[in-house]
């Protein structure tokens, strides 16, 4: 069985505006995936595609006035949804940890980096101080930071960038979680210590045998760290797959737009380029919501787009999926 | 883009959209709504005060001195035998005629200084800075009173002095926007761009740091009308009969120990609830103003 | 310092084709900003390099190599604190402000973030009219029907041009940006990470816009950007940049076919191309760019080399002649060849 399931999550922005008008934006519409032990998922989309957005709703991070509305979310045989705060409080940090973007900014600046870890461990752990400690000098260590025993006395602001990743990924593992959610982990390093993190995290992740989620807007970083990926576009996942199929047969024309929108496969001049504005998420078009940039899209598309089987396990939602022209050799 | 044309003109509930839009300012911020609300009365009472008066604020009635409030003076008369109530709300005008030229003054004066101590800075900036905050050292009102007793007693000098000690207020807060801006990545397009220093500081920097300043404006109407009525009741600038509240609690003081309590009250009350409408407008428009609290 | 500051590095002269007065010419360019308790920051130290007309100049680098400070010297955003910059001949480094405002007809930037650089209180049409405005005698009517020009130009639809900035995706804000750099027709546009903070998609239109912008005027662009694939579309010929000093300069093919520099093997390998099928190679390089603040005796890359020798952490290398067509790098041990990282 797979120890996170997810099914048909939404979630809603409902705000007022200047005139007093209820507005609501479907920033979650039916995202479903599963995900089982020692699998990687790669998150990819754009700003605004709900990648972090997905996240958040899965583990109970909203913030008013967004609000998940329907779904289902399962972790390990448990409803996180129907889950009360204070529970679902106990399950992060300790079965599910989260690593994110900003690592300077996660940090409590006025503690010592050790007591942080300490503070992380002995929170979900009934253990002694002197354990935990040991414990967060190992996790340290885990993770590469030289010399673990005096660095535990450094303060947040003393660490580069890369350290202080590398502080949060074992923060985030001291309790060894059975998923964890990267939420662009390495977005804003340098790319030589990006492939020090992203070694890492993936050790890591096999050496615990957790199942992760890498929310990225890199598809480098799909394509050699992750087993499978999926592509949300307005809120929803169009395709999923294997990574090495998805790369290779991408079906669903956005997924194929974004693909061939790498520099690496992009040639200029050729004018095949499939760029828009994002969509608006305060009136999305009935039917397919990429539509309006589509270069495939036809009078079917008015009309909810079917989620197809390509092949083994890869999924796109759309009218025309596996018919359509291979987007690049 | 045709968004804005579909809107409906109407909401739901069939309330015309101008009204939608005020109650949906009233439901962000009930402060800035009451205080506008306040105003709007005295705003009203200043513009129609011969409609609404009824009888010439400086008429005097020689029978009717230090009567007590009854139907015929609802609010009683003074020492002169004048009808507070007219004079009440005749004082509205000074109060308005006083505050709004004053704050107009210290905007003209200390946003431009605002803008260029905050962008050259460096020295200039510096000594800028320590003049404002030796006048900060002084009570302002003593200084007014020095400067309006040496200045010679006139309306003209009270909105002359009010306005220019209150400039470095708008200054700071321009300031302080500008040093934020200074370095902002539009400031430099636009200086790569060729633009002149003049050109940054008024079509650039002005209409992105003015919005703090804007936020004051009614806070600093409530200290010009404060200070104006505080220093008539000291018996500067502005003296009585003038039908000035400051004035007038000056007078209604003296009859206050003989019992004649409407003489100061009346125009007391209408200075405190002129200066709160003032100040909740002024707390309303930072809150709805501040660009911070935009989430 | 003063041996590198005297090192002598890439210049024009060494490239071929001589024959082309380049557009801009960087010499020794040094600059040092004051840090906190009296240190000194060293972001740049000793860059030379030209750009001739129609060509596109990558340089890459990652945060703290001084690339962005480069950028802004050479169009005198900011002053160098040694070195010149020749800007079509005349040197502009010491100019003042003032005298330097008529050159911005002809020089011009975009930067990284569209969202912070536009003035969000100006309409899209003054925001691309300013520059003409500033440097032309043309009518209100004339400007308005250049503006025009320029928005198709850049494939912005016009009905954007009375619109603020707010109702802007970032790509239209990156046009508008641009349409605003060349506006006046300049011969120099740096471009600083231009499409860094954009989706892939409509990065991909803005690199095409670019390409195409390249193709058809002859202006002159430098591309600043971190990542190399971008970099490797868009240039003629690239410059590594490392802890301020230049450590790689070739053709762009020629760079990542065959890298000299330890430190460009090392960034190319760290790439990571979208394609799972592609092998990687990798050099995982230990540790992050030093400060600088204390600059490392001798090789700035020194710390974090994989083939590293006692002597690098003495000797200051120059660049050196690796194969034809100027490719030059700075590493004391492209002579005796090993200076490839062994795979």
């Amino acid at each position: 069985m797979a120890l996170l399931q997810v099914d048909d999550l939404q979630t809603r922005f409902i705000s007022r505006d200047l005139d007093n008008q209820v507005r609501v934006a479907k920033a979650i519409n039916g995202v479903g995936f599963s995900l089982g032990r020692g699998e990687v998922l790669g998150l990819v989309g754009e700003t605004g595609a709900g990648k972090s957005l997905t996240a958040q709703s899965m583990i109970g991070l909203l913030r008013p006035p967004a609000k998940v509305v329907d779904g289902l979310v399962e972790f390990d045989g448990r409803d996180l949804l129907s889950m009360d705060p204070g529970a679902l409080n106990a399950l992060r940090g300790n079965e599910i940890a989260l690593v994110v973007q900003n690592p300077l900014t996660s940090l409590d600046p006025l503690t010592r980096i050790g007591d942080q870890l300490i503070r992380v461990h002995r929170a979900h752990r009934k253990v002694s101080v002197a354990q935990a400690r040991e414990r967060a000098i190992d996790m340290m260590a885990a993770v590469g930071i030289p010399a673990p025993e005096r660095r535990m006395r450094a303060w947040p602001h003393e660490l580069s960038g890369g350290m202080a990743q590398r502080v949060l990924i074992a923060m985030a593992l001291i309790n060894e979680p059975k998923l964890l959610i990267a939420d662009e982990p390495t977005t804003g390093l340098d790319v030589t210590v990006q492939a020090q993190i992203l070694d890492l995290l993936r050790d890591m992740v096999r050496r615990m045998d957790m199942a992760a989620i890498v929310i990225t807007h890199d598809l480098g970083v799909v394509a050699h760290y992750c087993d499978r990926m999926a592509v949300m576009f307005a809120g929803a996942i169009v395709e999923s797959g294997p990574v090495d199929s998805v790369f290779a047969g991408p079906a669903h024309p956005y997924t194929q737009a974004l693909i061939s929108a790498t520099p690496e496969r992009l040639a200029l001049g050729s004018g095949a380029i499939v760029g828009g504005p994002p969509p608006d998420l305060y009136a999305l078009p009935e039917g397919c919501h990429y539509r309006g940039r589509c270069p495939h899209a036809a009078e079917v598309c008015g009309s909810a787009p079917p989620d197809r089987e390509i092949g083994a396990g890869q999924v796109a939602r759309c009218h025309f999926a596996g018919n359509l022209p291979a987007a690049f050799q | 883009m045709t968004e804005a044309s579909l809107r409906p003109t109407r909401d739901a509930a069939g309330m015309p959209r101008a009204l939608a839009r005020i109650v949906g300012i009233a439901r962000r911020s009930p402060t800035a709504a009451i205080g506008m609300a306040i105003l709007t009365g005295f705003a009203g009472l200043a513009v129609f005060a011969p409609l609404v008066m009824p009888y010439d604020p400086i008429a005097a009635f020689p029978r009717e001195i230090l009567t007590a409030p009854n139907s015929e003076f609802w609010l009683g008369t003074d020492g002169n035998g004048m009808d507070v109530f007219s004079r009440v709300i005749y004082g509205a005008r000074y109060a308005f005629g006083i505050a709004i030229p004053a704050v107009i003054l210290s905007i003209v004066i200390g946003v431009p200084l605002g803008l260029w101590t905050g962008y050259v800075g460096g020295y200039v900036d510096e000594v800028t800075m320590r003049v404002f905050d030796a006048l900060r050292v002084f009570p302002s009102i003593i200084l007014a009173l020095a400067v309006v007793a040496a200045t010679g007693q006139s309306l003209v000098n009270v909105v002359l002095v009010i306005g220019v000690l209150d400039s470095p207020i708008f200054a700071r807060v321009v300031r302080s926007e500008v040093l934020a801006l200074r370095s902002s990545t539009f400031v430099e397009s636009a200086i790569a761009a060729g633009n002149p220093t003049r050109r940054i500081l008024f079509v650039h920097l002005l209409p992105n740091a003015i919005q703090g300043a804007m936020a004051q404006t009614a806070v600093r109407a409530a200290w010009a009308v404060r200070i104006s009525a505080t220093l008539a009741f000291l018996g500067v600038g502005i003296q009585a009969p003038t039908p000035e509240w400051g004035a007038m609690i000056r007078q209604g003081a003296e009859f206050m120990v003989t019992g004649q309590w409407w003489v100061a009250l009346f125009p007391g009350i209408a200075l405190i609830l002129m200066v709160l409408g003032l100040n909740m407008l002024g707390d309303g428009l930072q809150d709805l103003l501040n660009p911070r609290r935009k989430a | 310092m003063t041996e590198r500051e005297a090192a002598p590095q890439v210049s024009a002269a060494a490239a071929p084709e001589p024959a082309v007065e380049p557009v801009l010419a960087a010499e020794n360019l040094v600059k040092h900003f004051p840090a906190d308790n009296g240190q000194v920051v060293h972001a740049v130290n000793g860059v030379s390099f030209s750009i001739r007309p129609g060509e596109v100049l990558g340089m890459v680098g990652e945060s703290g190599s001084g690339k962005s400070t480069v950028g802004r010297m050479v169009l005198r955003l900011l002053k160098p604190t040694s070195g010149t910059v020749r800007f079509r001949g005349r040197d502009i480094s010491a100019l003042p402000e003032r005298e330097c405002r008529p050159l911005r007809a002809d020089m011009s930037i975009v930067f990284q973030d569209p969202w912070g650089a536009l003035n969000p209180r100006m309409k899209v049409s003054a925001l691309i009219g300013e520059p003409l405005k500033l440097h032309t005698p043309l009518s209100s009517a004339e400007r308005r029907r250049r503006v025009e020009e320029l928005a198709d130009r850049v494939h912005l639809s016009t009905a954007f041009l009375d619109r603020y900035t707010a109702d802007l995706s970032g790509g239209q804000l990156q046009r508008v940006c641009i349409a605003r750099a060349i506006a006046t027709n300049p011969k120099l546009v740096v471009l600083d990470e231009p499409t860094s903070s954009l989706d892939l998609s409509v990065r991909a239109g803005i690199l095409e816009l670019l390409a195409e912008l390249r193709d058809e005027t002859q202006v002159a662009m430098l591309f600043i950007s971190h990542d190399l694939g971008t970099v490797r579309l868009i240039s003629d010929r690239i410059v590594v940049l490392y802890l301020g000093s230049i450590v790689e300069y070739a053709a762009a093919q020629e760079v990542f076919e065959r890298p000299a520099h330890p430190y460009t093997q090392a960034l190319i390998s760290a790439h990571l191309p979208p394609d799972p099928r592609a092998r990687l190679t990798r050099h995982v390089l230990e540790g992050e760019i030093p400060s600088p603040i204390d600059l490392p005796e001798g090789c700035p890359f020194a710390a974090r080399c994989p083939v590293v020798q006692p002597r690098c952490g003495q000797e200051v290398p120059q660049m050196v002649p690796v194969g034809d067509d100027g490719h030059r790098a700075a590493c004391l041990r492209i002579p005796e060849g090993g200076n490839q990282i062994p795979r």
